[in-house]
């Protein structure tokens, strides 16, 4: 059991990019910031006796062991009541549509089980992260302890092929009963698009003297596609 | 209520021959009371509800696969259709979450654009309840009235955006292009339309008087209170714990608005009051809606009075990529805490969009409050969770 998240560690210092444009420099603000929800997510961590806390984006993301995830949460939930919703992340390098993370090489496959808790008092609020092997996925369930999660159990189930063990109603919520597949999975073609090409690639001529353009080679080339 | 519940338990006391075997009950997928094709399968015995089962996902569309293959600048034409009745609202978490990844600042003129179209959406939101839920109930004219004054508020949004419903506005770095989508309009400089403001202060005159009509023809009418006071109870904890939040938390006492607590819109320029009511009801939850809209309106009249001038959006990248990261965003929308986790790995698609949509939620608590309630309640009941179909699917 791979319990030691891999990435988390380097994403807190990757926010500057050639993407975003800063007119007002706001960066110390945000150091300040950052550092008192770091701190409040590391004593979070020491009380709940998780493993690890990233914050980012003003995100809290606390990282808990899968054994102790239905513990866990019910102790948090004492301080943030409110069940805000729960989901998961296939993070794959079998990827059918869209991007591939940016390091594909370096990623370990893997589930991530989300589930966020906040409080009602303050904008306190925090995501728990529980990794799950992909070979054969599954997690306590919280749905004895937390009704609501019932619904979003059955979410991550049709769409992911999570196994929740305990919830005793695993049936398909959105797709159709006979559906076959896990639509959420990076690995499952998206169904349109296999029938027919995505049309705004058509849309997307290159620029003269510019090579040409393919369905998958995008960003750079791409000056005209946004705006539509 | 409980009378009504005496006579059933004492008739089937006496007399045995009367019991019923238990009938389970088809509601729907198509049936004028649930808001757009729910079903809800009842198992009833007599007139008390047993169990029930709601069935969804005939609407669902696949919007979390489909953003993976879009640009975030594509993608806020799929969150305005999430729900419908108040598009607008739930453009503005998601464009703010990759704002916050892509660390851009938004003008202030375009924040206060943002915040008055924001509480517009939420009064046609509240209207269409204020307008369906008596109807639900049996009560006709309201829906006359309260739907008559939300074309005031759709033109107002209509005349700023373009659309009634699907408003698809806003943009990273602010609202609609100061730059028009194509060459043609390169050297146009939009603003906001002429005379809008005080066209908007007009309309809240409206919105004040068609809450306190609606207060006289509903609120105070004592068969609509036979039907809602005491029937489908929520409590806290409860509430809680199912996820519930907006309107149908703070109607079972917890004084949480997201507009007070997050900052994605300058609402601690403005002064307003939260609505809480404490008895979790079905009556609350209308009373609170209608509270709601006055709070609204004291919103929008600040807004426009204060608006700053300047310009709607700042400069961005042509080609948007969201460094890699991953946020939370989540905003107010008149039905509740609408949340969007956007996992970015730095390219121009998200890898992965997690959208917590607020009706999901909100209805997913209709199997538990429905339990033992007496049939004729439940359309009340659901009613009054005012919930869209479109946002439970996504």
């Amino acid at each position: 059991m791979s319990a030691t998240p891999d990435t988390p560690a380097t994403e807190t210092d990757t926010v500057d990019t050639d993407a975003a444009v800063t007119d007002t420099d706001t960066v110390e603000n945000d150091t300040v910031e950052t550092d008192s929800l770091q701190e409040w997510a590391d004593a979070l961590v020491d009380e709940l006796g998780a493993l690890c806390s990233t914050v980012e984006f003003d995100t809290v993301r606390i990282h808990v062991d899968p054994a102790r995830w239905v513990e866990t949460i019910n102790q948090a939930r004492k301080k943030l009541e409110l069940f805000s919703w729960l989901s998961a992340i296939d993070w794959s390098k079998d990827v059918e549509v869209g991007d591939t993370v940016e390091d594909v090489d370096a990623l370990e496959e893997r589930f991530e089980v989300l589930c966020r808790l906040s409080s009602v008092e303050n904008a306190d609020g925090a995501i728990f992260v529980a990794v799950i092997d992909k070979e054969n996925p599954s997690i306590d369930s919280l749905m004895p302890t937390i009704g609501g999660a019932e619904w979003h159990e059955r979410e991550a189930h049709e769409m992911f092929g999570i196994d929740f063990v305990g919830n005793t109603n695993l049936a398909p919520l959105y797709l159709p009963d006979d559906f076959i597949g896990n639509p959420l999975l990076k690995s499952y073609p998206l169904l349109s698009r296999e029938v027919k090409p995505w049309p705004g690639d058509v849309d997307v001529e290159p620029m003269p003297e510019e090579p040409e353009v393919t369905a998958t080679d995008d960003v750079e080339s791409d000056e005209d596609g946004e705006e539509s | 209520m409980t009378d009504l519940g005496m006579i059933h338990r004492s008739e089937s006391a006496v007399s045995i021959e009367l019991q019923t075997p238990d009938m389970t009950l088809n509601i729907g997928p198509q049936h004028p009371s649930t808001h757009g094709v729910l079903r809800l399968i009842a198992k009833v015995a007599g007139e008390r509800v047993t169990d029930v089962e709601p069935v969804i996902g005939y609407m669902h569309r696949g919007y979390e696969k489909l953003s993976e293959v879009r640009t975030y600048a594509q993608i806020t034409t799929l969150v305005n259709r999430i729900d419908w009745v108040a598009g607008f609202a739930s453009e503005v978490p998601f464009i703010a979450g990759v704002e916050k990844l892509m660390d851009v600042e938004v003008p202030p003129r375009a924040q206060y654009v943002r915040m008055i179209l924001t509480e517009l959406a939420r009064i046609a939101s509240h209207l269409v309840f204020m307008s369906s839920y008596p109807l639900e109930l049996g009560a006709t004219t309201p829906l006359m009235y309260a739907l008559r004054e939300r074309e005031y508020i759709l033109e107002l949004i209509e005349e700023v955006t373009g659309g009634r419903f699907h408003p698809n506005f806003n943009r990273v770095g602010g609202v609609k292009p100061v730059y028009g989508g194509g060459s043609m309009t390169k050297k146009w400089s939009l603003d906001l339309p002429e005379g809008f403001l005080q066209r908007a202060r007009d309309a809240m005159d409206r919105m004040e008087q068609i809450c306190d009509d609606i207060d006289t023809l509903v609120s105070d009418n004592e068969l609509i209170k036979m039907r809602t006071v005491g029937v489908g109870v929520i409590p806290r904890d409860k509430a809680l714990e199912y996820g519930l939040t907006g309107p149908n938390l703070r109607a079972s006492g917890v004084a949480y608005d997201l507009r007070k607590v997050e900052n994605l819109l300058p609402y601690d320029e403005i002064d307003f009051d939260i609505a809480v009511r404490t008895g979790g009801d079905c009556y609350d939850r209308y009373v609170i809606r209608i509270e709601e809209v006055r709070q609204s309106s004291r919103i929008v009249r600040q807004a426009v009075d204060q608006i700053p001038s300047g310009p709607l959006q700042t400069k961005v990248p042509r080609v948007l990529k969201a460094p890699r990261g991953q946020v939370y965003s989540r905003g107010e929308n008149p039905k509740g805490e609408f949340g969007y986790y956007i996992v970015s790995e730095g390219a121009r698609m998200p890898y992965r969009l997690k959208i917590r949509s607020t009706s999901f939620s909100n209805l997913s608590i209709l199997k538990w409050v429905l339990q033992d309630a007496l049939l004729p309640d439940l359309v009340a009941i659901m009613g009054s969770l005012d919930f869209v179909l479109g946002d439970v699917d996504r």
